[in-house]
């Protein structure tokens, strides 16, 4: 059972008002809703709230009523088929053949009335035709409108019925009244449910000039143009309307605060262009030209060519391995397919940009961006998302100093426990997936990192190593927002962008 | 990535250790573990550069090393053979390159067909880039008779193909034989195809498409032929692979001559290759502190030869392997068999004054502004369609300023957008069961003629939504910026008429706002007054540039 305060606090405003009416006397929902300006069934679905509380009782009962059909209606203006004939007929009697069609359906009625003979293709009137009981359940209902069924003869309204001229409804009729507890209840808690029996009026708004003119207590009543009031409390244990702030992005958030460590970490932020040549995107990363990510079917290829820089020496990288001691791909390098145009597929185009423009050490860039793959989408994959990478170039660093980063700036993000398991990506070696311990998961892949080969660095003056690392960052965001589904992220659902809280674990 | 499934009672056998053992291990040496039915099997992802783990044989060979069980090069002995391969110059233009062994006295379980065939698969999609690079044929040696040719025949040549009854033209393979359609491509434009027939004439293989019927292996089968043919060198790393495979499941391996136009070789070729590497720059690199001799068991335990040389190491590299490019590929090995768990990370100190970049900067305060006026953020796609970007919107198709891509996934996305708005409305079209107003914004890259450029949109949609309302947002949030554009009427379709404005910087248009042509309205299937504005906004100060 629970306590009064419960059943009391979760009343909404309009529930006390209803309550105030039914306080003070008024038993009928129809009267209740005029009075507060509200519709009828607001007040009973309020009225049934205060019964299951126990504040009122609550008399419901169900009525049978009838009413005219069209047809019914028609006959009640202009007398029923039977009697019309009766009129036509007049002692003589009539054909049948001349009866209009539309009244022979009076015919049998005629018969079994006893009111007319059917005598060698005539009809013949007995005489004898008092008006009948249905033509004044006719006449009554067309004047009263609904009647309940318990004041009209049931057999007669059976053959009404059965004719098609009336037809039933059920009627709900209400009674409120207060209850013993409700009342006591009321009383020992006026004030806090402004519906009372005070002496003095109540005001639900106060105004300037009452604030400018009023003489406050120090409770809540004013004495303001010679009468006194009280401020009708609310009930602040109640929920108000709801209302929605203009919010960040719950993603946003993360994004910005993953650029914030970054930028705590003492790393420069670096931004590039969308549509990359491939050289860019691909080759000064030592991918071989055959190798299958540059394939159709993973990257967005554009209709057009772009300049490329300088490339002797990546070409000779990739056909022999350079001077760095490598054996390269072997094959012949072609630099028009260096040029073609693609959506960035990886943020690693802009970090080695960068490079190239920035050979000399201390180095220590990073970006978040968009970057695209051709992937259909579904609840994990996305054709675009986003990237956090960074690099870190100086002298003498080494695979360790890679993961002692990673360990730092995963801890930064919350993640205490790290674990370096080997990786592989074609432009890093050695290369390493970082996974952190999430309760409730375990173990869980997050992004990949490695040491720059030399056949990337060196091509571009780069003497120095390179550790790298990237994190695909919406997969952290269905992590960290407990989300099934990737697309939400960007096919926004505004009633979940108003109710996740800005400040949600992060 | 190719998985590999590893029966664990067959690895048990090969590795000779438990299968809890080898589990707990398996992911350090560089693998994804994937779904495992718990009794019987898992399934394994290995790394695209270690072709050599495309089998359980493969893959038990290096675990025997991992777990110290068995360390160094592993030694195969090429026995000598009497099978020769004539090598026509026919083959030259259309797939020169051909590697051939013989493995004898094999005794086929289950598990070892199915390696076999899976290793076959993966090393056509890995190492043979979908077969154009490098495809493999196996044979039963038994029903055929050496020497064998390997030359470029007549499209019009017919054998019985592998699966078939009757004997189909090579032509006709290309057009109905699955193998053929998937796999025509490669031969495209070429007039002989490559073929390679016994002493009778019967043939083997019609690479890269499909064997013969008459030498499919069966299970009474005991010594293979095995021909790699191909474009590029990697044709005999793929054969050796095969091999070495089969002779850890207790195969002998015999060599097949290989008469060339030019040189002739003996195959398959086994013997290591030799690397130095010094000791100093794996340390640099790895950044821990070993001996040379240390150093060396970390390699022997990935089944590398190593000699120790002072401060310089000999390694020797499997046959197999085919990925050793440079220094630092053994490096990474050394790192995995001493074992990343047990490297310490040490945090650079490297000093550096980090900065941020004045487009994000922007970006921030702007987003700043739009939650103040009461806006929720999104982050809708960038990728659209022209339908969406201009259709809906009742705007003209600037094919000149769009970027589109060349093999759409979707009809919904096949250009990258040049304009945020659409994709607000598009929000508001799908969110109509969500109490009105609703008023959100969008701040993020939009492609123009190329150029990835800075956009902010916002729109607002609710039964009292109006060019005013509009026109209050777009004069806080010029305030706000200390702008102070020019606003003309525009002629913008997407919104009504003498309801629509156009805001002008120095006589350049960097934006527009008003309210929604209900045209455009009913495009995104919406039925209440929105209005909408969108600012570009990365030129607009001087300090900040793409």
């Amino acid at each position: 059972m629970p306590s009064q305060e419960d059943k009391l606090s979760t009343l909404s405003p309009r529930d006390r008002q209803v309550l105030k009416e039914i306080l003070e006397g008024e038993s009928d929902p129809r009267k209740i809703a005029e009075k507060l300006g509200i519709k009828e069934v607001s007040a009973i679905s309020s009225a049934e709230g205060l019964a299951e509380r126990g504040l009122i009782r609550l008399d419901k009962k169900v009525e049978e009523v009838y009413a005219l059909t069209e047809e019914g209606a028609r006959y009640a203006e202009i007398g029923l088929p039977e009697r019309r004939i009766l009129e036509t007929a007049g002692v003589e009697g009539v054909p049948i053949s001349e009866i209009d069609p539309a009244l022979k359906v009076g015919i049998g009625w005629l018969k079994k009335k006893g009111w007319a003979n059917v005598e060698a293709g005539k009809i013949m009137p007995t005489g004898d035709s008092p008006a009948g009981k249905d033509e004044e359940i006719l006449e009554a209902l067309s004047f009263q409108g609904e009647t309940s069924a318990s004041a009209l003869d049931p057999e007669v309204l059976k053959v009404l019925k059965s004719r098609g001229l009336v037809q039933p409804s059920t009627y709900k009729s209400w009674r409120f009244e207060i209850t013993d507890a409700g009342r006591s209840e009321i009383e020992t808690r006026t004030l806090t449910y402004g519906v009372t029996s005070h002496a003095v009026r109540g005001i639900g708004q106060i105004t300037p000039d009452m604030i400018r003119t009023g003489k406050w207590d120090e409770e809540s009543y004013v004495q303001y143009k010679g009468e006194q009031f009280y401020i009708r409390p609310y009930d602040v244990t109640l929920p108000a309307e709801r209302i929605y702030p203009g919010k960040v992005h719950p993603y946003q958030r993360l994004l910005s605060r993953m650029r914030e460590i970054m930028l705590e970490m003492g790393f420069s932020e670096i931004k590039g262009e969308i549509i990359q040549p491939s050289f860019w995107n691909f080759d000064a990363l030592f991918q071989p030209q055959d190798h299958p990510a540059r394939e159709m079917q993973d990257t967005f290829y554009l209709d057009s060519k772009a300049e490329i820089p300088e490339y002797s020496r990546v070409k000779e990288m990739h056909e022999h391995g350079g001077d760095v001691g490598s054996t390269g791909w072997g094959g012949i390098w072609d630099p028009e397919v260096a040029r073609r145009e693609v959506l960035r597929t990886h943020t690693t185009s802009i970090s080695i940009k960068y490079l190239a423009d920035h050979p000399n050490p201390p180095v220590k860039a990073f970006s978040i961006d968009r970057v695209y793959r051709r992937e259909a989408i579904d609840p994990t994959h996305t054709p675009e998302f986003e990237q956090l990478e960074g690099v870190i170039m100086d002298e003498g660093l080494s695979f360790a100093n890679l993961l002692g980063f990673l360990k730092e700036f995963y801890s930064k993000m919350g993640f205490e426990e790290v674990r370096f398991r080997p990786g592989y990506f074609p432009y890093t070696e050695p290369s390493v997936e970082p996974e952190v311990y999430i309760e409730g998961l375990g173990w869980v892949e997050l992004g990949g990192a490695g040491v720059f080969r030399r056949e990337v660095t060196v091509p571009f003056g780069i003497d120095h190593p390179v550790l790298a690392w990237g994190l695909g960052v919406s997969r952290l965001a269905m992590l960290r927002l407990g989300l099934k589904d990737l697309r939400l992220l960007y096919q926004s659902d505004v009633g979940w962008l108003r109710d996740v809280p800005s400040l949600a674990r992060m | 990535m190719p998985v590999v499934r590893l029966y664990y009672e067959d690895l048990e056998e090969m590795v000779g250790a438990k299968r809890e053992e080898i589990m707990a291990r398996m992911a350090m040496m560089g693998a994804d573990i994937g779904k495992s039915n718990e009794e019987d099997y898992v399934d394994v992802e290995f790394f695209p550069d270690r072709p050599d783990l495309y089998s359980s044989e493969g893959v038990a060979r290096a675990l025997q090393g991992f777990l110290d069980l068995k360390v160094g090069i592993p030694e195969y002995q090429v026995h000598p053979g009497d099978v020769t391969m004539e090598v026509d110059p026919s083959v030259e233009k259309v797939r020169p390159i051909i590697g051939c062994a013989v493995v004898k006295d094999l005794e086929f379980s289950d598990p070892a067909i199915e390696s076999l065939m899976d290793l076959q698969e993966d090393l056509h999609w890995g190492l043979g880039r979908n077969r154009q690079k490098v495809a493999i044929g196996v044979h039963d040696i038994s029903r055929v008779v050496p020497p064998f040719t390997y030359f470029a025949a007549d499209p019009s040549f017919e054998f019985v193909p592998l699966d078939f009854n009757e004997s189909l033209s090579m032509r006709d393979i290309l057009r109905l034989h699955p193998k053929g359609v998937s796999y025509a491509s490669i031969l495209k434009g070429f007039d002989r195809y490559p073929l390679i027939t016994d002493a009778n004439g019967d043939v083997l293989s019609f690479p890269p498409i499909i064997n013969g019927e008459l030498t499919r292996v069966r299970d009474d089968t005991r010594d293979l032929f095995i021909d790699v043919t191909g474009t590029d060198p990697v044709v005999y790393k793929a054969l050796n692979i095969v091999v070495t495979a089969l002779a850890e499941r207790g195969g002998r391996i015999e060599s097949v001559q290989v008469k060339r136009p030019q040189v002739d070789l003996t195959l398959p070729d086994l013997s290591p290759a030799m690397w130095k590497v010094d000791v100093e720059d794996a340390k640099g690199l790895i950044g821990f502190d070993i001996s040379p001799e240390e150093l060396a068991t970390c390699l022997a335990r990935m089944r590398f030869g190593t000699r120790v040389r002072g401060r310089e190491l000999e390694v020797l590299v499997p046959a197999y392997r085919a990925d050793i490019m440079h220094p630092w590929d053994i490096f990474e090995d050394a790192a995995k068999g001493y074992g990343y768990d047990r490297l310490v990370p040490v945090l650079p100190k490297t000093v550096t004054i980090g900065e941020a970049h004045p487009l994000e900067t922007k970006k921030s305060d702007l987003r700043d502004i739009m939650v103040g006026l009461g806006y929720l953020e999104t982050m809708p796609f960038t990728l659209t369609s022209e339908k969406a970007n201009f259709e809906r919107m009742r705007r003209p198709i600037q094919d000149q300023e769009i970027t589109r891509v060349l093999h759409p996934i979707s009809e919904l996305h096949t250009m990258v957008r040049t304009s945020i708005l659409p994709s607000l409305l598009e929000i508001f079209s799908i969110n109509q069961h969500h109490p009105l107003p609703q008023r959100i914004f969008a701040l993020g890259d939009v492609l123009v003629r190329g150029m990835t450029r800075q956009d902010l949109a916002a729109a607002s949609i609710h039964s009292s939504a109006d060019f005013a309302e509009v026109r209050s947002v777009v004069d806080a949030l010029m305030r706000e910026l200390s702008l102070e554009p020019e606003i003309v009427a525009s002629e913008d379709g997407a919104f009504l008429a003498g309801r629509g404005a156009d805001l002008l910087v120095s006589g350049t248009k960097v934006g527009s706002f008003g309210e929604f042509h209900p045209l455009v309205l009913r495009s995104f299937g919406l039925d209440q007054p929105a209005v909408g504005l969108e600012l570009r906004w990365d030129h607009l100060w001087p300090s900040v540039k793409s």
